[in-house]
């Protein structure tokens, strides 16, 4: 078999692998095109860069690609390198005037989930004193505010949550309430969505601006409760 | 008037009693303009000039470029004299003449090197002083001794570097040498200051301190121990090994594709391994100390950090795992090329463990670029349920991140240990002892790396930052660190099987090295544009706010073209620099023939005049 | 044309063009320069294929006061200024960090009356302990901390005491400055901040 036959192979496989069977691994969701895009480029690269690691190696590669494109008595392949030489420009121009063409597909979604706080809010920390009491009444807050969206059982998946896009965050998931300050989540929940930088996109998040409804003292608390329902615990730097 | 006139008449009359028409022009044309100047000062308004700007490009674009040439120039100065000196004493040592002609012809280069990064410094304060008026009356305030002390380091630079270049023939032997080394070491000691000096400038814009009243050399103190000073100076000195190393590779992979004789092209075959053994070297050290530098801007200020890290320049650090990716694997694939063709026949014996090591590192790289928040048509974001996957979304955080950086951190020193022993047979009778213990830390080293990362999402993150990253670092540190002399051993007593033939690599092992050299720059002025851009709009941050119309943060695409811009000036620069200082070689080579082995070297490099005084000296060879 | 699909078209024709150096021309460096211009063309190209973000600089906020109707406002103000004209994030933190110089400024606000903290931001060095642990007379501590009223800082005493005022709301306790007591502009200037250091003085001297 030769390389080239195996490059293919092994590019067609990769990405049977990517769009078809790593979707369907419970928990798992379709990949986006980009994604799928840069792993292949990865598999051809290492499929390269191995090919071309000793003489013999690259020859048997390479060799087969070269003569057909410039050697000599090729016999009735010459029409075929003809088709390449013409198609190739082409299928690169084509490319190229798709991507910068103007069409009326929406634009890519690059929302940054957790962009930079205001400098303001950056440096706070929790006022409220850390007792079971003042922990279950952040619970008992977080049950009337925020478990609609955000989940009795913090995971994202209240009765109201249906049909937001993005979902209410899941905060069992080490990725996001674990990786941030409380003063962070401070900031989220006074703010809200409108209260994102550009590159949150506020008009994409139906999270309510708090600082409207609830004193601050609440929200603190609701932040312990929050912290000790989804087993989790805010970062810290001691 | 009629005195004035007359006395404008009398100058253009002295000018023109010279023979200067030109020059009496001149002066007819600068008084003319003198009611424009008095014109612009009615119009200012009383407060001092705070920004000035330039029609088309812009300042901020020109700041942009010179500052990023300077420090470019800068770094290959001062990593070019750490590379030569470490040489210099290694043919020392260990008597290997072609050694010391390698660390003598990299120093040629630093008189005209050095120069153009004077220049480009002097060019960069005199743009700062016109463009940025408010920002560098500030900083001179704060700075002011230091700028002394950097001015007088400059001085005693130059004099050590004369006197190292100069009297490299004149202190060959003997004590003589001993005091050449001595030199070359305060040469790097001097730059060292010269680097750390201006990096308190710059950390202090990102990092301020609150200067309380003292005297001004208190002040000056206060300022400078700012809290990122010292992880850049690292970060920053690292850096520059590996800029020197890689650009001591890509030169030799230059000289080597147009390489004429045998000669040449084992010479510059082997010089282009030397640069890339350098720059491997330092590139191994560099992401612990990035780590660092980033735990360090993490805990001076949170919104800085998460500015970087998840805010919006969150794609930065994509691109740049992109980078160090191509980086890593042009580093490898140049040791594999090194043990398929200087060894001859061993293309077969190594196949399956490079195949191995690329695979790990394949897989790592895919971990490492793949992103927390995705590109995704609308389509797809409403399919993952958001702009992260649900199930590769974990792949995007730092756990993962320092794991993977680690593991290719071990994948490539392995590749390094694989190609030191290749052709060589180990004769000792503990080889086969030492050989399983190797293995058996290798491997283990490298489930270690894994286990902490995993087992780092299920603690909180300051257990996690505090312990299992930096175990990370320790265990890769500690492996290289018990295996290279194990090996070093191990080789003193093992017999070679098959002798290295330089001279025999294909063309695409030199472009391998230019790629790694251009991945090298492009990763410096990458990080040059996140280290200012995280500052956000501020000259110092929270202190001193930028109120020009630059003080937005341009997009990724722009910023990559200035990035790309910069890559391609400097490149020529050192590329200019390189064939000045060897157009006198190529003079003698030609005037001087017959003893081609030896490559003779030239006067030193100020432009013409290398070739000037060569030109007599010429016959008498 | 948008500016991305401009800078695309410019990054293809570099690679375009680096390709065809490579093609035809066969002398070694305008090769290289070739290979290097394809390098930058692809990596450019990438940096165009992901988000583009710029980062705009927010409105600057002045003082207001006739914005100002409840202690609360006031402390939001003060929250505003602790962590940017009155650089005191510079130094302090709330809560417990590694990086602190200073002290921590935690539950400073329910541990000090807002007259001493007044005076410890305008006369840091009064009630200052002196350093013993050495022979010979004892010394300032050497890191001093700037007075808050003075250049280059120079905080208004409305932005001190708005800045009080946070330190006490984020201490839980109520906010003992009224809104009412603010310097309205062009009426009684400067006087009041005399009057107001005037007071810890008399008790500095009473000890």
């Amino acid at each position: 078999m030769g390389p080239i036959i195996k490059l293919i192979l092994l590019n067609v496989v990769t990405y049977l692998i990517l769009k078809f069977v790593l979707p369907n691994v419970p928990g798992s969701a379709p990949l986006p095109a980009s994604l799928i895009f840069l792993y292949l480029l990865l598999t051809t690269s290492g499929f390269l860069i191995l090919a071309t690691v000793s003489a013999e190696s690259k020859e048997e590669f390479w060799g087969p690609i070269q003569r057909f494109l410039v050697g000599d008595g090729i016999g009735g392949l010459q029409a075929l390198r003809w088709v390449v030489l013409i198609l190739f420009p082409l299928l690169v121009g084509w490319q190229t005037y798709n991507s910068t063409a103007v069409s009326d597909a929406p634009p890519g979604e690059n929302r940054t989930i957790h962009p930079a706080p205001p400098g303001e809010y950056a440096g706070l920390s929790n006022p409220v004193p850390k007792t079971p009491e003042t922990i279950q009444q952040g619970k008992g807050f977080y049950a009337a505010f925020c478990s609609p969206c955000h989940g009795g059982n913090f995971d994202g998946k209240g009765s109201a949550a249906r049909g937001f896009n993005p979902p209410p965050a899941n905060f069992a998931d080490p990725t996001t309430i674990a990786m941030l300050q409380e003063s962070y989540l401070f900031w989220r929940i006074k703010k809200g969505g409108v209260g994102l930088p550009i590159e949150g996109m506020p008009w994409k998040s139906a999270m309510p601006r708090w600082e409207l409804e609830l004193p601050d003292e609440w929200i603190w608390k609701i932040i312990m409760g929050e912290y000790d329902g989804a087993h989790q615990s805010p970062r810290t730097w001691e | 008037m009629g005195y004035q006139g007359g006395w404008i008449q009398r100058l253009l009359r002295s000018g023109s009693g010279h023979g200067g028409t030109l020059l009496g022009f001149a002066i007819a044309a600068g008084l003319l303009s003198l009611p424009a100047l008095v014109f612009g000062a009615d119009v200012a308004p009383a407060a001092p000039t705070e920004y000035r700007d330039i029609p088309y490009v812009g300042s901020r674009n020109v700041i942009w470029v010179v500052a990023q040439l300077h420090l470019l120039l800068a770094g290959f100065v001062l990593g070019v004299p750490m590379f030569a000196w470490v040489c210099e004493v290694v043919a020392w040592r260990g008597g290997e003449k072609r050694y010391d002609k390698l660390a003598k012809e990299f120093t040629k280069l630093l008189t005209s090197a050095y120069s153009t990064t004077a220049l480009f410094g002097g060019i960069l304060l005199f743009l700062l002083i016109a463009f940025y008026p408010k920002l560098m009356n500030y900083l001179t305030d704060i700075f002011f001794p230091s700028f002394i002390v950097y001015c007088i380091l400059f001085l005693v630079e130059t004099a050590t570097l004369y006197l190292y270049w100069y009297g490299w023939d004149a202190m060959q032997y003997g004590g003589k040498k001993t005091f050449h080394i001595f030199l070359g070491l305060m040469l790097n000691v001097f730059a060292f200051f010269i680097m750390i000096i201006p990096n308190s400038w710059a950390t202090f814009q990102s990092s301020p301190v609150v200067i309380a009243e003292g005297t001004d050399m208190a002040r000056a103190w206060a300022a400078t121990w700012n809290p990122t000073w010292w992880p850049v100076n690292i970060h920053r000195i690292i850096a520059n090994v590996v800029l020197g190393g890689y650009i001591c590779g890509a030169y030799a992979g230059i000289r080597y594709l147009s390489a004429k004789t045998p000669e040449e092209r084992d010479h510059y075959d082997w010089m282009g391994y030397v640069g890339n053994f350098i720059g491997v070297f330092g590139l191994l050290a560099l992401p612990f100390a990035g780590y660092w530098l980033m735990r360090e801007i993490y805990q001076y200020n949170q919104q800085m950090g998460i500015t970087l890290m998840g805010g919006f320049l969150s794609w930065l650090f994509i691109l740049q795992a992109m980078l160090i990716g191509v980086l890593f694997l042009g580093s490898n694939y140049y040791f594999w090329l090194g043990i398929t063709y200087r060894i001859p026949g061993s293309a077969l014996k190594y196949r399956k463990p490079m195949l191995a090591m690329l695979v790990v590192l394949l897989l790592c790289l895919a971990v490492w670029m793949t992103p927390h928040s995705l590109v995704a048509s609308l389509e797809e974001a409403a399919k993952m349920g958001g702009s992260h996957h649900p199930l590769l979304g974990v792949l995007g955080v730092m756990s993962a991140k320092m794991t993977v950086s680690n593991l290719m951190i071990l994948v490539t020193f392995m590749s390094f240990i694989m190609y030191w022993r290749a052709g060589k047979q180990d004769t000792a009778g503990w080889a086969k002892i030492a050989k399983a213990i190797m293995g058996a830390i290798l491997v283990l080293a490298g489930v270690a790396v894994i286990i902490l990362g995993v087992w780092g999402y299920f603690v909180p993150a300051i257990i996690r930052i505090n312990y299992f990253s930096t175990s990370q670092v320790l265990i890769v540190i500690g492996v290289m660190l018990t295996i290279t002399p194990l090996t070093a051993l191990l080789m003193k007593s093992a017999k070679t099987t098959t002798e290295m033939a330089w001279g025999k690599m294909p063309p695409r092992a030199g472009y391998s090295l230019v790629l790694n050299a251009i991945m090298v720059i492009l990763l410096m002025t990458l990080m040059g544009y996140a280290r200012s851009s995280s500052r956000v709009h501020w000259h110092v941050y929270g202190v001193v706010r930028d109120t020009s119309q630059y003080a937005f943060s341009p997009a990724l695409g722009y910023a990559s073209g200035i990035m790309a811009l910069c890559t391609f000036f400097f490149c020529m620069i050192v590329a200019f620099i390189f064939w000045v200082a060897t157009m006198g070689d190529k003079a003698k080579a030609v005037s001087a023939s017959p003893s081609k082995g030896e490559l003779p070297h030239g006067m030193p490099a100020m432009a013409g005049a290398s070739s000037a005084l060569d030109a007599p000296k010429a016959p008498k060879f | 044309m948008s500016e991305v699909a401009r800078l695309q078209l410019i990054c293809l024709s570099v690679v375009g063009s680096g390709i065809l150096i490579l093609l035809f021309i066969k002398s070694v460096f305008p090769r290289v320069i070739g290979f290097v211009a394809i390098v930058l063309g692809l990596f450019m190209l990438t940096a165009l294929a992901v988000p583009q973000m710029a980062s705009l600089p927010p409105v600057e906020e002045k003082f207001d006061i006739a914005t100002v109707k409840t202690p609360t406002d006031l402390a939001a103000i003060g929250q505003k200024i602790f962590f940017s004209k009155g650089q005191c994030a510079l130094c302090h933190t709330i809560g417990p960090s590694e990086s602190a110089r200073c002290p921590d400024l935690k539950g400073i606000g329910a541990k000090l009356s807002r007259e001493f903290l007044y005076e410890s931001m305008t006369q840091p060095q009064a009630y200052i302990y002196k350093d013993y642990r050495h022979e010979g007379l004892p010394k300032m501590y050497p890191a001093e901390m700037p007075a808050i009223n003075k250049n280059p800082i120079g905080l208004s005493r409305n932005e001190i005491l708005s800045v009080i005022a946070f330190l006490q709301q984020m201490s839980g306790e109520p906010i003992s400055i009224n809104p009412s007591e603010l310097d309205v502009p062009g009426q009684a200037p400067a006087a009041p901040v005399k009057a107001a250091q005037s007071g810890p003085m008399a008790v500095a001297q009473a000890h």
